[in-house]
């Protein structure tokens, strides 16, 4: 690639990863939410990764990241779910919000996001899909990307022959 | 003024998930030093004003998750975005 690219594309990468957190971050008054979020900021990597190569980007994506951040995702929308059913009886139940009474408000504390709108626990909802996608979309890429490179190495090896 | 700390945790986590992955290869010749993390956060602080902040948040004119994950980011890397040393592959 381009110097120019090579120089811009890591800056920009940035920009439009803070860009996917604010739309994860917004997901529960604005449009966007989780997975728009988290393709945004997977959009940031796949950016990196096809300007700088596999090798070369800024971005280290090492396959105990990309599983533990998904894990990270999955386990937290289980146990977002668990307590809800924990508290209330319901799988998922909106604990921070509280809408049927019937959770005790230190609990009710606890799950309540701190913002203006009383959201109670979408925005953790989001921010777990969000990190949830945002490793399962570069990792797609990344193994493309590593597939691709595999296949070119084996090309340039001599073919040994069968005897 | 009431400041939401909702979005500035959330946000900031997020990136400082984000800056820690920032591992410059040291054979790949590019260089990022403090001067590209410096113009981005100038340009994150006039994206942030001109995103403006959510809807029904009235405590500061500014994206505030925005200026949050920026900095998160940047922490990450300091904290964490050491320089990557390429892998010795062991015949």
């Amino acid at each position: 690639m381009s110097t120019i690219l090579k120089i811009f594309v890591f800056p920009a990468a940035l920009v439009v990863m803070c860009l996917g957190v604010l739309t994860i971050l917004g997901g529960h008054i604005t449009p966007g939410g989780g997975f728009q979020g988290g393709a945004m900021i997977a959009a940031g990597f796949i950016f990196c990764l096809i300007v700088y190569g596999l090798k070369e980007s800024p971005f280290d994506l090492s396959h105990d990241f990309l599983s533990a951040i998904e894990s990270i995702g999955a386990l937290g929308y289980v146990f977002l779910g668990l307590a809800g059913l924990l508290f209330s009886g319901f799988y998922l139940y909106n604990l921070g919000v509280d809408i049927y009474h019937i959770v005790p408000t230190s609990i009710q504390t606890i799950f309540n996001y701190s913002d203006p709108t009383n959201a109670g626990i979408l925005p953790y909802l989001n921010f777990v899909v969000g990190l949830k996608v945002m490793v399962g979309l570069s990792a797609i890429v990344y193994a493309f990307l590593a597939f691709r490179e595999y296949g070119e190495e084996a090309v340039d090896e001599p073919i040994e022959e069968i005897e | 003024m009431i400041v939401y700390i909702g979005p500035l945790v959330l946000g900031f986590i997020l990136g400082f998930i984000l800056g820690t992955r920032i591992r410059i290869n040291s054979e790949s010749g590019l260089e990022f030093g403090a001067s590209i993390y410096l113009i981005f956060l100038i340009i994150a602080f006039i994206v942030a004003y001109l995103l403006g902040p959510f809807p029904y948040y009235k405590d500061i004119p500014l994206a505030n998750g925005f200026i949050a994950a920026a900095i998160g980011i940047i922490m990450g890397k300091l904290l964490f975005g050491r320089a990557k040393n390429p892998q010795k592959v062991e015949d």
